[in-house]
């Protein structure tokens, strides 16, 4: 599972091959570049698919840190299924994403003194101020952390988490959390569930339910009572 | 330290800048859906700092590696619970904006 040679780097001093110091500089700036972007672009749209962009090179890095499943996952179930999911939303409310006034888009602050450029001036401003306090703290204390080497054989592989994580299941706790994740994605299938229940709504007869097209969509009443005084 | 690039603390500088640019969008947009798309970005640059972590300092097992499953199966909930409260909103109120929600305990 070990895609590129990184015997050098296993001491943390040793200076690691050009290869993997330009491929991570590389997948660095695409990450940025793209996570900005995601940020500021307007049409969401394009926004989920510079997200995605943004996670291939994450999972180059992954794979670069010895973490190669981990960076199958990022691609399979970030990319793959969440974004996946985001695009569908998208798509699904938003039927015009030309359109300035588009619900979904709307990347300008609401009205007042943060709206516009000059908002959005302040808030980078904030937000690199914030940075700018906290890099260089994050950068010396990582450099003071005792080091700590990857000494495992197959580090990062698939056989290695697996037992990891399933190994004596009698006894090791992170197989009990892991199958609670299962249980927590289960409480969010129903909560979704639920979200997506109508008020009031009868149980469906079953004369109502038909095989045209036209009328398997539900039609959704607006109340435009509720907003409108 | 060593003066070559890939090592602990410029993994920990890329997950923090992931963190800042996802945290001014959280501020910054308005629309709920980008604000979820923002908490994905932030949601990455913790996830890198948890295998970096895991790499340069702590060799001996796959704890981040195994934390990193916890946190995407978290972000997977939180995207299909918070999709779906977009889309009620959606439906109900035509409008998905952060205003747009700051005002729902108003009329009740």
């Amino acid at each position: 599972m070990r895609g590129v040679n990184l015997s050098s780097t296993r001491s943390g001093t040793v200076p690691v091959s050009p290869v993997v110091e330009i491929t991570f500089a590389i997948s660095a700036v695409i990450i940025l570049l793209s996570s900005l972007a995601v940020v500021l672009v307007k049409n969401p749209v394009r926004a989920t698919l510079l997200l995605i962009v943004s996670f291939l090179p994450t999972s180059l890095v992954y794979i670069l840190l010895q973490a190669a499943f981990v960076g199958i996952l990022q691609i399979l179930v970030y990319a793959g299924a969440i974004m996946m999911l985001f695009t569908f939303v998208i798509m699904m409310i938003n039927p015009s994403p030309k359109d300035g006034e588009s619900p979904v888009g709307g990347s300008d602050g609401g009205e007042g003194a943060f709206s516009g450029l000059r908002g959005a001036l302040i808030g980078l401003l904030f937000v690199g101020a914030a940075g700018a306090m906290v890099l260089p703290l994050v950068y010396h204390a990582a450099s003071q952390v005792s080091v700590g080497p990857v000494t495992k054989p197959g580090f990062g592989g698939l056989a290695s988490i697996s037992a990891l994580l399933f190994e004596d299941p009698a006894n090791n706790p992170m197989t009990v959390s892991f199958e609670l994740i299962s249980f927590l994605i289960l409480v969010g299938i129903i909560a979704a569930l639920n979200f997506s229940r109508r008020k009031g709504a009868e149980p469906a007869k079953p004369d109502s339910i038909s095989t045209r097209p036209t009328e398997a969509l539900p039609i959704v009443r607006r109340e435009p009572a509720m907003d409108a005084k | 330290m060593s003066v070559s690039l890939f090592n602990l603390p410029d993994c920990l500088v890329l997950s923090l800048l992931l963190v800042l640019i996802g945290s001014y969008g959280v501020f910054r947009r308005r629309s709920l859906i980008m604000i979820l798309l923002s908490v994905e970005v932030m949601l990455n640059g913790v996830n890198l700092s948890l295998v970096s972590f895991n790499f340069f300092r702590w060799g001996a097992t796959e704890a981040s590696h195994y934390l990193y499953m916890l946190s995407i199966g978290v972000a997977a909930v939180e995207a299909a619970v918070g999709l779906s409260m977009i889309i009620v909103l959606f439906k109900n109120y035509n409008d998905i904006s952060r205003d747009r929600v700051a005002q729902l305990g108003e009329r009740a």
